[in-house]
């Protein structure tokens, strides 16, 4: 909302307030200022001076020095790059120091090496609109030395955004009484006040049919007869442009006028268009309407329509008015509407349509009814007094709704408006108990000045005890929060002193899994691995590879097609389903790395992924996970390292062991889906805690990846549970221990885990560990079979009770061996 | 006889002085002292010294021994620190480092760390809750009217079953209350969903963080006390802070916050950081309705949100919010723990 300055101190007394003293004083009752527009001229150092002298400067084909008369006793030399002046003209010039909008500052400066003292300025340099092309030549007659300011308006135009719970500050008087009840600024009467008191009132009978009374339960028409359709004087068509507004014609202007005036929306018919009277009406399914601004729309029942007795839509109540039944150059008489609509109804049809006015915007914050007969009785007067005619008293048809709080409606005090038919409105009335207010301050605001805040703001003390009568205006008043809301406001939240108590609080499992989750952090950045964030609202597919698509989650088992959770009215088909996996965000990410030419992609993420558990008809789970990726090379090249390897499965497991050192991982082949060309389950402590993969090369072909792309997405909460499994210290062993390699050749497809397995199987109580350490395969046949691998294991063997002799490790190996023997299918030792 | 021993012993030196390598020393060693070396030949000739020279020639052979050993050793330490020298003349400490990947934590992660650290130092314990949230929890509970702009598929991600992404992490307020029991001192970062076209300012899912303390006799003062000192400390203790009236549905009085900050090369300016306020007394109304009980019914307390992007933004001076999501290496790399 704009609000000028000029317009407001009408109505406040401003005195000895600058611009950034006023925008504070906003922001401090809580109005956001979002931009102040300096309009004209304000400073005394914009003079009219006379060119007395000009010539070109040397080595420009537009530059001008020229010595100029402003008014100061001696000449002042100027250079100047306009061409729409001569000797003898009079222009606006601004002295070194002066201002201009942009928060320009005039120097003394040098232009192509001559010195300028100053600069003859154009219009729209000064803010001012653009008469003609360079120069503003001003008339001859004026004095030179003639402050500019004299000649044009200025003003200051604040740009202002009002929280949705005031809509009694959405006008110039509104902001003034603002502004008056905390400043303690002197206030004018009510522009409206002395209309309202005069306004004659009766009913309004058949003329106005209410069909919709549960969105418009009151509806006034003012008919004035015999105006006279003519421009706006100056004083209030500048009003109007000051806040951005086009001026129209007197009667359409003074509408949009009252309605900046005291923030009620007004609409004037030309009375000779309505037929036979207003039937305040639900629209008609599929009814169009032809708006004022252009554009035919096409309505339902929830929309509300002023019509007549025709048939006819006159207006779209509260929004806008209609195309043919405005006011014109030809019209005589009007039919002036003011009326309270619903809010929701109104908001509901203005999104719709996406169809908003001045008019709707204040209509679906919610308005005062208590305005309804004042805006009538006000522009009526400005009608009678700008355009002539004969008002007739106003037509009232329907009664304010009851807009008090329930629990005090009972105590609520009413007002009253009209003559022969009579307005009645309920205000709120709310208790404050004073240590209601203490307690929420700690006793830091004075009662007495507590109360005198009240009342600067319209508040009476009806019963001397804190029973508050709230103004008529005030909507948001409602129960003792809202009242000490008020006061803390205008006392200032700066005059309350800070506290600093804490608490003690025990900690939380979330705490827990916080810190867990930043250790885990810290050690993936610690070994390589950049960590991301991705976007939770991911594409189904998508032809780019940059965009997270869910067809790249890679989970081992299965996802049915409801698994996935997409959002009912997505912004765009790239960011529809909420990600199942972390895979396809980190995916995204690796193939925008390789863009930019990175080929060592070693990523990870923490974060939620979402899915359901029974193809759509399940619950919604939400999983806290990590991802890692790793693809391309597993170090970057340097002088001492020229030809980095390629990343393997070893590089993704010997992470998991870097995240959980010391416990007992476990990969359990899976027959994985078409997005992963390898897979397994991971089990950690014995516990399944997620999956590793090797991504499919197709896939890594598509989203120019490397083909060695490895992916593994552990669940967060079960590796947590895992891996904090309470540790006892064990006692060092006493004893040496032993160790045996044994050299295996068993088919390529054997795996580890099966051999590992297979020792187990052994149940050999002396043998401490086993591990691969040496693994051999040959495709070309040559020194092996190429259908077999060679496999080295090393055993320890150890005794807590004695040390072992090699008799007795070599009978425990051969055990051991027996049993790989047995179990493993061909296996044979080397 | 012992012009020999004196002739040998000066040869002896000589040979050591000239030896430059530890095998030159190690043969020279064996000429001199080995079985066959020049000494043990003179030592053999003792037999034939008359007996009453014998001690003194004895005292010279071992003069002479000793001071062909101790040229030796001494011979030896020269020529080992000298080969010890030349060992690492190759080693140039000024190459450049053999290049590790590189790891890091993601700069949302920086902020948000810091600011969990900075509130549980303050006694605040860490809360969750569901992000798919049902209008309950995310605007009934949090006293927004059904009406209200917010709620509307525009604004708001629903789902075709009624239930919708939450708008603000506001909901673990409802959620943390439901939960616990007062007192409640509880924050909660995390995402939060609102239909904003991405751009260089917004993000359609973004991340905030959440703080609530309930208990009897909660002030304005302590609203203040603790945003002021969050605040100082994520920002540097000269921080100016101000609380600006505003309106948020779930807070009475409701204030957002500004710091006081300046960008290089430009003037201070106030830069709105987070929202707060007293909870509203319906908040604890609908709370207390939806548990079957008065456990926050006359309590007071404060609530606060702020926006994590916007937090790192300012810190690194980052123009663009899409870069946190873009994930681009050379962005991610600037930025330290």
């Amino acid at each position: 909302m704009n609000v000028s300055l000029n317009w407001l101190s009408h109505y406040i007394d401003l005195e000895g307030l600058d611009a950034q003293a006023m925008a504070d004083m906003l922001t401090f009752a809580g109005v956001e200022v979002e931009n102040i527009w300096e309009k004209g001229v304000s400073t005394d150092l914009v003079v009219v001076a006379q060119v007395k002298k000009k010539a070109p400067v040397e080595g420009s084909d537009h530059l001008n020095v020229c010595m100029v008369d402003a008014g100061e006793g001696s000449l002042r030399q100027i250079v100047c790059g306009a061409a729409n002046y001569k000797v003898g003209d009079k222009v606006p010039c601004s002295l070194p120091g002066s201002v201009l909008p942009g928060n320009f500052e005039i120097k003394v400066g040098k232009m192509r090496g001559v010195e300028s003292r100053g600069m003859l300025c154009s219009a729209s340099e000064l803010g001012l609109p653009d008469k003609e092309h360079g120069l503003w030549i001003l008339p001859n007659d004026l004095p030179v030395g003639t402050p500019v300011k004299n000649l044009v308006d200025s003003d200051t135009v604040f740009e202002l955004e009002i929280t949705p719970n005031r809509p009694d500050l959405l006008s110039h008087w509104g902001i003034a009484r603002e502004l008056a009840g905390i400043s303690g600024r002197a206030l004018s009467e009510d522009p409206s006040e002395k209309a309202a008191q005069a306004l004659e009132t009766v009913s309004a009978g058949d003329f106005i049919r209410l069909d919709a009374p549960e969105i418009c339960p009151l509806y006034t028409a003012t008919r004035i007869s015999g105006v006279k359709i003519a421009p706006s004087p100056a004083w209030l068509a500048r009003r109007l442009n000051a806040i951005g507004l086009r001026p129209i014609n007197n009667i359409v202007d003074i509408t949009n006028y009252v309605l900046h005036e005291i923030g009620q929306p007004l609409h004037a018919f030309d009375a000779s268009k309505i037929q036979g009277g207003i039937v305040v009406r639900h629209a008609r399914e599929g009814e169009v309407f032809h708006a004022l601004i252009g554009g035919d729309f096409a309505l339902s029942p929830d929309d509300l329509v002023i019509g007549d007795r025709s048939g006819a839509a006159l207006a779209l109540g509260g929004v806008m008015g209609g195309i043919e039944s405005g006011v014109t150059d030809t019209t005589t008489d009007i039919v002036l509407e003011a009326a309270w609509f619903n809010r929701s109804a109104i908001r509901s049809t203005s999104r719709k349509l996406a169809l908003t006015s001045d008019s709707s915007y204040r209509y679906e914050r919610g308005l005062s009814p208590w305005t309804t007969l004042r805006a009538a009785a006000r522009a009526a007067e400005l009608i009678l007094e700008l355009a002539g005619g004969t008002a007739e008293p106003t037509l009232v048809a329907g009664q304010a709704p009851t807009l008090a709080a329930e629990d005090t409606a009972a105590i609520a005090s009413v007002v009253e408006q009209g003559t022969n038919a009579k307005i009645f409105y309920a205000t709120d009335s709310v208790r404050l108990e004073w240590k209601a207010l203490d307690r929420l301050t700690g006793g830091a605001v004075p009662h007495m000045e507590a109360a005198a805040i009240l009342k600067r703001l319209g508040l009476s003390d009806a019963d001397g005890r804190g029973l508050w009568l709230c103004p008529p205006w005030r909507l948001d008043l409602k129960r003792d929060c809202d009242l000490i809301e008020e006061i803390v406001r205008v006392y200032g939240i700066n005059n309350i002193p800070s506290r600093r108590i804490t608490l003690f609080t025990e900690e939380s499992t979330v705490d827990r899994s916080h810190d867990f989750r930043m250790a885990l952090i810290r050690k993936l950045a610690g070994a390589g691995l950049r960590e991301v964030q991705t976007i939770k609202l991911i594409a189904a597919e998508s032809q780019d590879p940059l965009i997270a698509q869910a067809c790249h989650s890679l989970p081992i088992r299965p996802l049915q097609s409801g698994d996935l959770i997409s959002v009912a009215l997505p912004l765009s088909e790239d960011h529809s389903i909420l990600r199942p996996s972390l895979a396809p965000g980190l995916l995204a990410v690796a193939s925008r790395n390789v863009n930019q030419g990175l080929n060592v992609l070693r990523f990870f993420e923490c974060g939620r992924v979402f899915r359901n558990t029974g193809g759509g008809k399940g619950r919604d789970i939400e999983t806290e996970v990590l991802g890692i990726l790793l693809s391309g090379k597993s170090s970057p090249a340097s002088w001492c390292n020229r030809r980095p390897v390629s990343v393997g499965q070893a590089d993704l497991t010997a992470l998991l062991e870097v995240l959980v050192p010391r416990m007992p991982i476990t990969l359990s082949p899976a027959k994985p889906r078409s997005e992963a060309a390898l897979g397994a389950d991971i089990h950690i402590n014995g516990a399944s805690c997620g999956y590793l993969a090797r991504v499919a090369l197709d896939r890594c072909r598509r989203l120019n990846l490397p083909e060695e792309t490895y992916y593994a997405e552990i669940d967060l909460r079960k590796l947590q549970d895992a891996a904090t499994a309470t540790v006892r210290a064990r006692e060092l062993p006493q004893f040496p221990g032993s160790s045996r390699d044994a050299a295996i050749d068993v088919p390529v497809q054997t795996k580890n885990s099966e051999i590992m397995r297979a020792i187990a199987a052994a149940k050999q109580r002396l043998l401490v560990n086993a591990k691969c350490c040496d693994m051999f395969s040959d495709p070309t046949g040559e020194r092996l079979a190429a259908d077999r691998k060679s496999l080295t294991y090393t055993f320890l063997y150890r005794s807590k009770d004695k040390t072992l002799t090699a008799n007795e490790v070599d009978a425990a190996h051969k055990e051991v061996l027996d049993a790989l023997t047995k179990q493993i299918r061909t296996l044979r030792f080397r | 006889m012992k012009e020999r021993i004196a002739s040998i012993l000066s040869n002896a030196l000589e040979r050591i002085a000239a030896v430059r390598s530890m095998k030159g020393l190690e043969e020279t060693r064996v000429y001199i002292l080995g079985k066959k070396g020049t000494l043990s030949q003179v030592q053999q000739g003792m037999r034939d010294v008359p007996k009453e020279e014998k001690p003194e020639v004895g005292r010279i052979l071992n003069e002479a021994r000793g001071a062909i050993s101790a040229a030796l050793e001494q011979r030896q330490t020269a020529l080992q620190a000298e080969a010890d020298r030349e060992a690492v003349t190759a080693v140039d400490l000024t190459m450049p480092g053999r290049t590790l990947p590189a790891g890091g934590i993601h700069p949302l992660t920086l902020v948000r760390d810091e600011a969990v650290r900075i509130l549980r130092r303050m006694g605040f314990a860490l809360a969750e809750g569901p992000e798919i949230e049902d209008e309950f929890h995310c605007f009934d509970a949090l006293n927004t009217p059904t009406d209200h702009p917010a709620r509307n598929e525009k604004d708001t991600f629903y789902f075709d079953n009624g239930k919708l992404l939450r708008t603000q992490t506001s909901t673990v307020q409802i959620r943390a209350m439901e939960h616990l029991s007062p007192p409640v001192r509880i924050v909660s970062p995390g995402s939060a969903y609102r239909r904003d076209d991405i751009d260089a300012t917004h993000l359609s899912v973004f991340t905030q963080i959440e703080g609530l303390y309930v208990n009897e006799d909660v002030t304005v003062g302590d609203l203040k006390g603790t945003l002021e000192y969050f605040l100082k400390s994520l920002f540097g203790a000269e921080t100016a802070v101000r609380f600006r009236p505003h309106f948020f549905p779930f807070t009475e009085p409701s204030f957002e916050i500004d710091v006081l900050l300046q960008a290089a090369g430009q003037a201070p300016k106030w830069i709105e950081i987070a929202g707060c306020g007293m909870v509203n007394p319906a908040v604890f109304e609908a709370v207390d309705r939806e548990k079957g009980t008065r456990e926050y019914g006359g309590l007071t307390g404060f609530a606060f949100g702020i926006g994590l992007e916007r937090l790192a933004m300012i810190r690194w001076g980052i123009r663009d919010i899409r870069l946190l999501i873009e994930n681009d290496a050379r962005f991610l790399d600037q930025f330290q723990a």
